[in-house]
């Protein structure tokens, strides 16, 4: 059954929904104040962390720190509970912390407003006037915490599966129609979403256990997860930490290899179909090599995995007792080859020490979007070839479009893997015009330093005096000009040394 | 020192050269590396090396408007940019640009004497400008310090100035919406004007800009370092006209420290990367103090020649060569240590090449 998350304004009639909904599904309720006060425990001053981000919204470092040490201490709550049983949460669009787990229903509550005031002046025993008052400080509080902490719009109804308005709804018949909701096949759990759930949890885990060593609370730190291998990539300011990184995760349950990649920062590459031995892989490591990234892999298959290639194949317990005798051998599946080569791709960066870690997603286009980390500052995105079995017009179209899309939504600058090539190529027109801006500089110093009391008569002597707009004029035009070819030149010079 | 026309402009000669490229070299590392423009530097650098200080700023000030063209580029392509807020604090800016120029070519042309070192013909626009730089660098360099030796709290910088002033309500109040703020007109034309001032004086106005940007209007850190980029080609532009009319831009400086600039901000930045940020800030203050210690070491001479007070001559040098040596101390040891750190993280990178796998047999 799935994951319920009721989202709701205080004093709206949320809460009691989803407890009365727990109760005639006989699931287990959850509700935010379990996970601030379990962040607590672990060191998050939540209260101090809201004022902060929601009053000062310039974040810094650590503040984004603490930021992450929430969201982490949040989503290992959630999934262990849900690991637990089935949970109906409420909070402020706390869906946002499971990216990619599609066994979620997502239901927004739209309250009675009269009714709400009413339960809030009784509450807070204070007049109408000044409860409604503090309840338009409260939403906007709130709001600004969704905004800052999931980077979405808590009343913006796309972000919900459903929307229950309490001015015109019991809240039993709203208790009624989620229940029947909740058992549609839309929302049941399968194989791959339960591995994006265990991935999450581990993920978590692993980020709380780096943030509780003392030496490496204050790092830096990236961590992914994916088939119990758990990747971390730190700055290379902190190289001395990596060692400390594995002894920390070493007792991590359900983690079976850690990985450490040193990184200045991180690229994200989207493509359907992986291959170590291409040029698309050539051109993104070649960046990476560059910028000291770590690149991290998000296989994209629009129409969802191939056959025999599940995305988590987690062998089943045996169901009864041994009954004895000799058992037949399983003989294991061969990989499909995308799979193969996806793997082979993700050990070729390990390989290099850019790995980023990596993760499989099917499905529409805002699965991939939901599956990005909004906490990762990734520097660009990169988009190769999805939808790889159409033939190439559909397929251009496909990687452009998932391109513009991912562009509309991320911060981080996207492009296609063809762009990159031509960025990362200098073409002949480029040397051409990189020998003739060196030649105007060129041009421009032999001339300064030939001609230079001419100038300097101009710029400041008795013809300036005489002509006093000359040397404004010869400024204006002179000094852009060579800062735009000069500036040309040295990029250029950098890009062939590869070292921009 | 050799000087053309009217001894205004400095004689280059191939060190003389060299040593400007040296100085746009080290400029630009610290620029990539602070975030900020390297004027703190390079001018100072270039009085010591005999230039007169109104033709330093001048020089450096078209020299920062060319770099700033490109910088505030990038910055608009990552949204770090509120055009807005810039356009409106642009106007006062101007206003301040233009009376930094005034008062500037006013001590120049009022002043006579045979300026610091060899060179300028100024020491009243030196010593003014010395003041400004002094003030306003000390302050700075300070508040660096202190942020850097005090333990991080984790909460954001300050507000405590901008709500006082929200509260205040002073009509009329725009709204910024890039910026997420709202703001009254009659505290945004005081900083513009502030900004402008200090950009035409000393060519620093992003050391009053970017800090009462997030002090005073409590916007995000990188917006207010973007738009203050922004702010700056407009400023530099206005001020790079203003002194080239006024005759003081020496085009000669521009170029060669266009030469050794445009090549270490890319160096300075790098080096943020591997450097923590406490350790930034405290080199970066450390490094502002002793350009203030260099520029203190000056003013005597200054007040010499205005006949102030009276100096034994033998000094003069000792105060001269004092002020250099600190000078480019802190500038080559600031830019050794940045370019040392990112040798090192590159031969670090390539120690720790393959990704540490630690596997783990016994997962539960």
């Amino acid at each position: 059954m799935p994951i319920i998350f009721i989202s709701s304004l205080p004093f709206g009639g949320g809460e009691r929904l989803a407890r009365r909904l727990a109760e005639r599904l006989g699931y287990g309720f959850l509700s935010r104040e379990d996970v601030v006060a379990k962040a607590t425990e672990y060191g998050v001053p939540v209260g101090k962390l809201e004022v902060a981000m929601v009053k000062r919204p310039a974040v810094q470092e650590r503040l984004a720190r603490l930021q992450e040490r929430y969201l982490a201490v949040a989503t290992a709550v959630l999934c262990e509970r849900a690991r637990e049983g089935d949970l109906v949460y409420y909070g402020r669009a706390g869906h946002h912390l499971l990216p990619g787990v599609s066994h979620v229903l997502r239901v927004h509550v739209i309250p009675d407003p009269v009714q709400r005031l009413e339960t809030a002046a009784q509450r807070i025993k204070l007049p109408e006037e000044k409860a409604r008052k503090f309840l338009a400080e409260v939403d906007g509080d709130i709001r600004a915490w969704v905004r800052f902490v999931h980077g979405v719009n808590l009343d913006d109804p796309t972000r919900y599966d459903y929307v229950v308005n309490l001015e015109r709804t019991s809240l039993e018949n709203a208790a009624s129609v989620l229940c029947t909701v909740a058992g549609l096949p839309d929302y049941q759990p399968t194989p791959a979403s339960r591995k994006v759930m265990e991935d999450r949890l581990l993920q978590a885990r692993a980020r709380i256990q780096l943030v509780l060593d003392e030496a490496l609370s204050e790092a830096d730190l990236t961590v992914r997860a994916s088939d119990g291998i758990v990747t971390v990539t730190y700055m290379p300011r902190q190289a001395h930490l990596a060692p400390r990184i594995a002894d920390v995760l070493k007792d991590l349950p359900e983690c079976r290899e850690v990985r450490c990649t040193m990184a200045s920062t991180n690229i994200l590459w989207i493509q359907e179909r992986f291959d170590p031995a291409s040029e698309a892989f050539r051109h993104v490591t070649e960046v990476a090599r560059r910028w000291g990234a770590a690149v991290e892999l998000l296989r994209y298959a629009p129409e969802g995995p191939e056959e025999g290639e599940e995305a988590a194949p987690t062998p089943a317990p045996p169901a009864g007792k041994a009954e004895g005798g000799v058992e037949d051998d399983v003989a294991e599946r061969p990989l499909p080859e995308a799979c193969r080569l996806f793997r082979q791709t993700l050990a070729a960066l390990v390989q290099r020490g850019q790995s980023g870690g990596a993760q499989v997603v099917s499905g529409s286009r805002d699965k991939v979007l939901g599956a990005i980390s909004p906490t990762i500052p990734y520097s660009l995105v990169i988009v190769g070839d999805v939808a790889a079995s159409k033939p190439a017009a559909v397929r251009t179209r496909a990687t452009r479009d998932l391109a513009a899309f991912l562009g509309q939504h991320l911060k981080a600058p996207v492009v296609s893997a063809a762009d990159l090539e031509q960025r990362l190529r200098i073409a002949p027109r480029e040397w051409v015009e990189g020998a003739a801006a060196l030649a105007v500089v060129l041009l421009g110093f032999a001339l300064l330093f030939t001609y230079q009391e001419t100038v300097l008569d101009l710029l400041g002597g008795p013809t300036h005096k005489r002509i006093p707009w000359a040397g404004p004029l010869l400024v204006a035009t002179v000094a852009p000009l060579v800062a735009f070819l000069y500036g040309k030149v040295a990029g250029l010079i950098l890009k062939a040394f590869k070292v921009e | 020192m050799d000087t053309l026309i009217g001894g205004m402009f400095p004689e280059i000669h191939l060190p003389m050269a060299l040593a400007v490229v040296l100085l746009g070299f080290i400029g630009g590392v610290l620029s990539g590396f602070i975030g900020s423009g390297g004027a703190f530097f390079m001018t100072p650098g270039m009085m010591n090396l005999g230039v007169s200080g109104v033709v330093a700023v001048a020089s450096n000030i078209t020299h920062k408007f060319g770099k700033a063209i490109i910088g505030s580029r990038k910055h608009a392509q990552m949204g770090n940019v509120d055009k807005r807020l810039a356009f409106f604090m642009l106007v006062t800016a101007l206003l301040g640009v233009r009376l930094a120029v005034w008062i500037n070519s006013l001590l120049f042309k009022g002043a006579g004497g045979s300026g610091h070192g060899e060179g300028g013909k100024s020491p009243a626009a030196d010593l003014y400008i010395s003041a400004i730089f002094i003030s306003i660098l000390t302050f700075v360099a300070l508040s660096m310090l202190k942020d850097a030796l005090r333990p991080s709290t984790g909460e954001g910088p300050s507000r405590k100035i901008a709500d006082f002033l929200g509260r205040l309500n002073l009509k009329p109040v725009i709204r910024f919406p890039v910026s997420d703020v709202e703001l009254s007109l009659w505290v945004l034309l005081p900083v513009g004007l502030a900004t402008g001032y200090l950009a035409g004086t000393i060519g620093v106005g992003g050391f009053i800009g970017v800090p009462a940007m997030i002090y005073i209007f409590g916007i995000p850190t990188a917006v207010a370092a973007g738009t203050e980029l922004f702010l700056a080609v407009f400023m530099g532009a206005f001020g790079a006209l203003n002194y080239a009319y006024e005759g003081f831009v020496d085009l000669r400086l521009t170029f060669l420290l266009f030469l050794g600039s445009l090549v270490g901000v890319h160096l300075g930045a790098y080096g943020v990367k591997v450097l923590s940020e406490r350790v930034i800030r405290l080199s970066t203050g450390i490094i502002i103090l002793l350009c203030v210690f260099s520029r203190a070491a000056a003013v005597p001479v200054y007040l010499a020649q205005l006949g102030k007070i009276r100096l034994d001559p033998a000094l003069i040098p000792v105060c001269n060569g004092a002020s250099t040596f600190l000078l480019f101390g802190a500038g080559i040891s600031g830019a050794g240590m940045i370019l040392y750190f990112v040798l090192k993280a590159h031969r670090e990178r390539r120690r720790i090449h393959t990704t540490l796998a630690v596997p783990r047999t016994q997962a539960g």
